[in-house]
């Protein structure tokens, strides 16, 4: 379009350049100063993007669908023509349409405050040039994954996120459990891409052999009775359900709580794993032509948000607590997007509210991360909640802001994550009313909804009063750590983390931890809590101004190229005040459960915890799905693979066997060999004679 | 300039020989002295290599505007070589002849076997990949190879000359003098400076090859002497072939057609076999992890940088066009099914190998099945991709040779099990390592990447229904399988508590690369980076030779579909049934 379109190129270039500076220089020259690039390329991104959703608004565009596009070069190209096969054509152009920049804006706002925080948070870290090369390369790769205009470029980065991934969740990689943890989220998600790989290369061998966003949905809608459509929309879900750790690939993003805990706020709560409800949300057109695939979405997504809110439950580290949260959540998100059925204005509000909840989710997920972090940081390096307590009194900043997005996430009214996830219940309600033969089964994913949301605000809670309130307990770590230096505290593994370690406890009975003397603060630096601050400002405001008073959300949304070829009469967005009663008094419930529970009567739990052993086992091992996987995925394919191996020396024997036979001949002319290449050679020769003997022979009849 | 080319295609084939012959007489007692030449040689070589790039990559941009004429014109199209040594313009066949044969009772045609070299999109890259290769190859010899080195260079460059004939050459006879030539320097590159089981990894490799290239000697003399005796024209030069090749498919004759459908699939049988041997197919591949683990480590970059895209190569240059109909009926299920099966079972071999070395070796097994899937999917995606996968395998498997024997030189072990921890001593290694695994994994802005995505495409578009997606999945299923056992692979030895082999203290502390071992494989990552970021120059040379073959073996695919889907798709022409 017009010049404004060329800032787009920026947004993931900055980024680029910074990841390229300090990889570079970062070690050598920048060393303590490496967050710099990182700082300026994410703040720079956010600017440029409300530039831009600035702009937008303005353009009166006449098709109604302001969009920025920018062409930047071929990457590659095959020119083909029936019958020699269909042409591929790849170029590496950006478009940015209100989705994608309502995504940007998430992503850049959030990084940002991240990448501030973790200047303090990874300060004197042996790999801390290391940390913010890659964290930048991830905002390249996340805000690039957004603005492509075609799916293989998506696909790219899509990838390229999961490498990101791959090396924040290995960040320490000297730790077995941090490698470990970085390989299973890279194989988990990669299996899943390669579902969404094939269902691209499905969408274009059969749908026009393009890959363009907009060329594809124009021929898919020319057939909707398709037969290739359901597949190729259950593949895409694929590349979703892995990289939005949804059931049953779900197992890899609880481990990733390896990494950094910055990290873990950027990449496994805030932003990638919002690839997958992203990619979801674009592919709209597709979707609502399948119902069978939406109902397929509403269902995984059900599933996943309470296995994962189960499972929440009776987790002792908080960072798990709010890692199982996350899954819940997009869980919740899915459900939005797999309401969005046949009927196109409901699609339009279902798939709003998804992105809706994104938005949000953002926010007060990267703040309950950024909270954990910083008790992490205070507490020497332990996130076991048996090993703490009170800490409200020594931390007030952190507390008063863990609150605010405890709040948001429990989904109480007036905060965001209320909003966001009412119109996720709305989308659903209509889904039960319009859906042509699936109604029972949306009936059915609404309570468990409704019952989720009861239990988001329970676990939440219970993280939030065992960590902040009762007698001022810290570890003896936090005396130990605080103030010299973090290198050492991550070296040593002790309780906080991986699953082995968790065994050597009895249920919630506490290891050593000591009360911390009269008048001891145990704050994170201010670099640290301002973002707290501001995130939690958004956690508590977003959803009331961007969309409870004002509908600008799903007003930008409305108008987004996703829904373009849907063009929707839109409805009147209204207050349903018996879905709000009904949402809030779950959420309420949860949390005076959570208060009774952990505050008034802390035997119970425990009681609880015994008496109903099988149950809290259950969701403690989180319904024991990595064993299960690993004796019967793992197990049974490394099987196969030293099978293999075995297999491959039979091959060889065999071959050998049949190698015998010219030697035994070999035996036979021994006298007339001397030398293999001699003998090589000759034969060479008298063969070719031969040959051309028997041609001119042949030619002379 | 292209009137040099013929002269600097010369220069490329015989410099390598020359310097053999310099480094051989030098003698063994300055191993330096036979390095520098080997180096120099390399280099100069390196230097002509971009020239002649520089000067064909234009010509063969602009053959690309036929693209568009070449689908379905039903014209006789074949290969248009150039740079040609002995041919008038550099163009036309070549008058020199190595053997001029009298043929024929009505008068003599001038039948010969010639010495007929050209350049083409199909082996220009081929080309440069060889003589890109080379310079790591002699650079990671540098300090390991100290017995016999003089020997050890000359055969490594007289390996050199073997792999750019056969990629230059245009008859079928010269074709296969140079691909069996191949076979002696890398007999006696395993044999004297490989491992513990050097013999008998030599002898095997060289006793196996040596059978599968026999039969397919048999498989083209044969069709050179069935065009014969139905042409009456006696010719050994592959274009020439493959023109004769598709007029005969076109008698309209039913004796001819059954001649040809028995000729085609007994010589296409002959052919592959030699073929797979060398690619290789599962499951003709055994001889191939014993050969790379035995290699010193030039040896194992070379042969799976080079020596492995022979067998590919020939596929895409003689089988393809000269028996298309059995390449349909046969090649496809056939070809297709090993190495889908090659593409599961190589990553799952590669898996369970304790030795590095090994698990790369079997690593090339499923890559090379990715390949010959892209090759057999028959439209022009797919043979872009898996023209494109060979170069970049040569890139990333030829790394991942060069790290491992980095890592060798270190500490003398290639077990897994010695090892963990080696990012936290040896940084620069580990990133290479990393660098060159996720180019292996097809991760994006990385060479494979682009070949893998071609590949998957072209697969995908085959008109075989449910049985492309299958094929596709598989190939998607070996994007997952190469991920876990290179991620595991990297787990176990370059992450986690640092915990390395015992190393002899006399032999002084272990250092990072060095600027030579940098100066080996910062231009395989470079030139992986390139690729990734900008493959379309590359890409565009190779467009009207892969457009031709496609629509060689496409032109006889339309033959075979049933009369009611021909008329189906001339519907839109004739709208009045």
């Amino acid at each position: 379009m017009s010049d404004p379109s060329y800032l787009l190129v920026l947004i993931p270039l900055l980024p680029l350049v910074s990841a390229v500076l300090t990889g570079l220089f970062g070690p050598r020259f920048l060393r303590g100063l490496s967050h710099l690039p990182t700082w300026a390329a994410a703040i720079g991104s956010c600017l440029i993007t409300v530039l831009l959703l600035n702009g937008l608004l303005l353009t009166n565009d006449p098709s109604g669908r302001p969009i920025f596009g920018v062409d930047i070069f071929t990457w590659f190209r095959v020119l083909s023509r029936s019958p020699l096969g269909g042409p591929f054509n790849v170029s590496f152009s950006f478009e940015a349409d209100t989705l994608s920049l309502a995504m940007l804006l998430a992503i850049t706002f959030v990084g940002s405050w991240i990448a501030i925080y973790t200047a303090g948070y990874m300060r004197g870290e042996p790999g801390y040039p290391r940390y913010f090369a890659v964290m930048s390369l991830f905002l390249f790769s996340m805000t690039g994954l957004v603005l492509a205009n075609n799916f293989l470029v998506l696909y790219a980065f899509w990838e390229g996120v999961g490498l990101c991934s791959y090396l924040l969740v290995g960040f320490w990689f000297h730790k077995p459990a941090a490698a470990a943890a970085a390989r299973k989220a890279f194989l988990v998600t990669r299996l899943g891409d390669a579902g969404l790989i094939l269902g691209i290369m499905l969408l274009w061998a059969k749908f026009g052999h393009s890959f363009d966003f907009q060329s594809v949905f124009t021929v898919a809608r020319q057939e909707p009775s398709s037969p290739y459509l359901l597949p190729a929309c259950l593949l895409l879900f694929c590349g979703a359900i892995g990289k939005s750790a949804q059931f049953p690939l779900h197992v890899w993003l609880p481990d990733a709580m390896e990494g950094p805990t910055p990290a873990s706020a950027l990449i496994h709560a805030a932003t990638m794993v919002t690839a997958g409800v992203y990619l979801l949300a674009r592919c709209t057109p597709l979707f609502v032509l399948v119902p069978e695939a939406q109902l397929v979405v509403a269902v995984i997504g059900g599933l996943t948000a309470l296995l994962a809110a189960l499972i929440a439950l009776t987790q002792t580290d908080l960072k798990r607590v709010l890692a199982y949260s996350t899954v819940s959540q997009l869980g919740f998100m899915f459900l939005g997007l797999g309401a969005g059925l046949r009927h196109e204005a409901i699609a339009v509000f279902a798939v709003s509210a998804a992105i809706f909840h994104l938005f949000t989710h953002a926010f007060f997920k990267a703040l309950l991360f950024l909270g954990a972090g910083s008790v992490m940081h205070a507490m020497g390096h332990i996130i076991d909640m048996r090993r703490f307590s009170g800490l409200r009194r020594v931390m007030p900043i952190t507390h008063f802001s863990f609150a605010c997005g405890a709040l948001a996430l429990a989904g109480l009214i007036p905060f965001s994550g209320f909003w966001s996830k009412d119109q996720i219940l709305e989308a659903l309600e209509l889904a039960t009313q319009h859906s042509e033969s699936y109604g029972p089964i949306y009936h059915g994913l609404f309570a468990v909804a409704v019952f989720t949301a009861g239990l988001t605000a329970f676990y939440t809670f219970r993280a939030y009063f065992k960590t902040f309130w009762g007698e001022t307990r810290v570890p003896e770590e936090a005396l130990l750590h605080h103030g010299n230096g973090h290198s050492d505290g991550h070296d040593d593994d002790s309780g906080h983390g991986h699953h082995h370690a968790d065994l050597h406890f009895t249920h919630d009975q506490a290891p050593v931890s000591i009360v911390p003397p009269e008048g001891r603060s145990f704050e994170s630096p201010p670099v640290m809590t301002i973002p707290l601050i501001i995130l939690a400002g958004g956690s508590v405001l977003v959803g009331l101004v961007l969309e409870a008073t004002t509908h600008w959300f799903s007003g930008l949304l409305a108008v987004s190229m996703a829904f373009q070829t849907i063009q929707p009469p839109y409805p009147e967005h209204h207050l349903n005040w018996v879905l709000i009663g009904l949402s809030t008094a779950s959420a309420l419930f949860g949390i005076g459960v959570a208060a009774y529970l952990y505050l008034v009567r802390p035997d119970i739990p425990v009681k609880l915890a015994t008496n109903l052993r099988w149950a809290y086992d259950l969701s403690y091992h989180r319904f024991r799905f990595d064993e299960l996987y690993t004796a019967l995925v793992v197990r049974p394919l490394e099987g196969l693979a030293v099978l293999s191996r075995f297999f491959d020396s039979v091959i060889d024997g065999i071959v050998n066997l049949i190698g015998w036979t010219p030697r035994a001949f070999g035996v036979l002319l021994r006298p007339i060999q001397n030398g293999l290449v001699q003998y090589y050679g000759l034969f060479m020769m008298v063969f070719l004679t031969a040959l051309i003997a028997v041609v001119v022979l042949w030619g002379r009849q | 300039m292209l009137d040099h080319l013929p002269t600097m295609l010369l220069v490329m084939l015989g410099l390598p020989v020359a310097a053999a012959v310099v480094v051989a007489a030098a003698g063994a007692r300055v191993p330096s002295a036979a390095r520098a030449i080997a180096l120099l040689a390399v280099v100069l070589n390196l230097i002509v290599t971009a020239f002649v790039v520089k000067d064909v990559a234009p010509v063969l941009h602009e053959r690309n505007s036929q693209i568009e004429k070449i689908a379905g014109d039903n014209r006789i199209r074949t290969f248009e070589p150039i740079g040609v040594p002995g041919s008038p313009d550099g163009r036309a066949p070549t008058q020199w002849s190595l053997l001029a044969i009298p043929v024929s009772s009505t008068g003599f045609s001038p039948a010969m076997i010639s010495f007929y070299l050209g350049v083409d999109g199909l082996n220009l890259w081929l080309i440069a990949l060889t003589n890109f290769l080379m310079l790591p190859s002699v650079l990671i010899s540098w300090t390991t190879i100290r017995e016999r080195a003089n020997e050890y260079y000359a055969w490594l460059l007289i390996l050199q000359t073997g792999m750019l004939g056969v990629f230059l050459a245009f008859d079928v006879v010269l074709f296969y003098v140079f691909f069996e030539l191949t076979l002696v320097p890398l007999f006696f590159v395993i044999g004297i400076w490989g491992g513990p089981a050097r013999r008998e990894a030599a002898r095997k490799f060289f006793l196996f090859t040596l059978a599968g290239s026999l039969i397919t000697l048999l498989g083209l003399v044969g069709l050179v002497v069935a065009i014969h005796f139905k042409t009456g024209e006696l010719t050994f030069a592959i274009p020439r072939l493959v023109e004769l090749m598709q007029l005969q498919l076109r008698v309209p004759d039913t004796e001819s057609i059954e001649f040809w459908r028995t000729v085609q699939l007994v010589c296409f049988l002959a052919m592959s076999l030699g073929f797979a041997v060398k690619v290789p197919l599962f499951p003709v591949h055994t001889w191939l992890p014993l050969a790379h683990v035995e290699a010193p480590t030039a040896g194992s970059v070379l042969l799976a940088g080079v020596l492995l895209k022979l067998g590919t190569y020939a596929f895409v240059r003689l089988c393809l066009p000269l028996v298309p109909d059995a390449v349909i009926s046969v090649g496809v299920p056939l070809i297709g099914t090993l190495a889908a099966v090659g593409v599961i079972y190589g990553s799952l071999c590669a898996f369970s190998q304790r030795d590095i070395k090994k698990m790369v070796a079997y690593s090339s097994v499923a890559h090379l099945g990715f390949c010959m899937l892209g090759i057999f999917a028959l439209n022009t995606v797919g043979l872009t991709g898996g023209l494109l996968q060979m170069i970049n395998h040569g890139l990333s498997t030829g790394g991942l040779f060069l790290l491992v024997g980095m890592l060798y030189d270190r500490y003398h072990t290639r077990m897994m099990d010695d090892y963990s921890g080696v990012a936290a001593r040896l940084k620069l290694l580990a990133i290479a390592m990393v660098i060159i695994c996720l180019s292996s994994v097809g991760m994006p802005f990385l060479n494979g990447f682009i070949g893998e995505m071609l590949i998957l495409a072209g697969v995908m578009d085959m008109p075989i229904g449910l049985g492309a997606f299958i094929l596709a999945a598989v190939g998607a299923a070996g994007l997952v399988l190469g991920a876990w056992y290179l991620f595991t692979m990297l787990r176990r030895v370059f992450f986690g508590p640092l915990n390395l082999p015992h190393h002899d203290p006399n032999q002084g502390p272990v250092s990072d690369l060095t600027l030579r071992e940098l100066a080996t494989i910062v231009p395989v990552i470079a030139a992986c980076l390139y690729i990734g970021l900008y493959p379309q120059p590359m890409i565009a040379t190779t467009q009207r030779d892969v457009a031709l073959i496609a629509d060689i073996v496409q032109t006889r695919q339309n033959l075979r579909l049933p009369m009611d889907k021909l008329a189906l798709a001339a519907q839109p022409e004739n709208p009045i049934r």
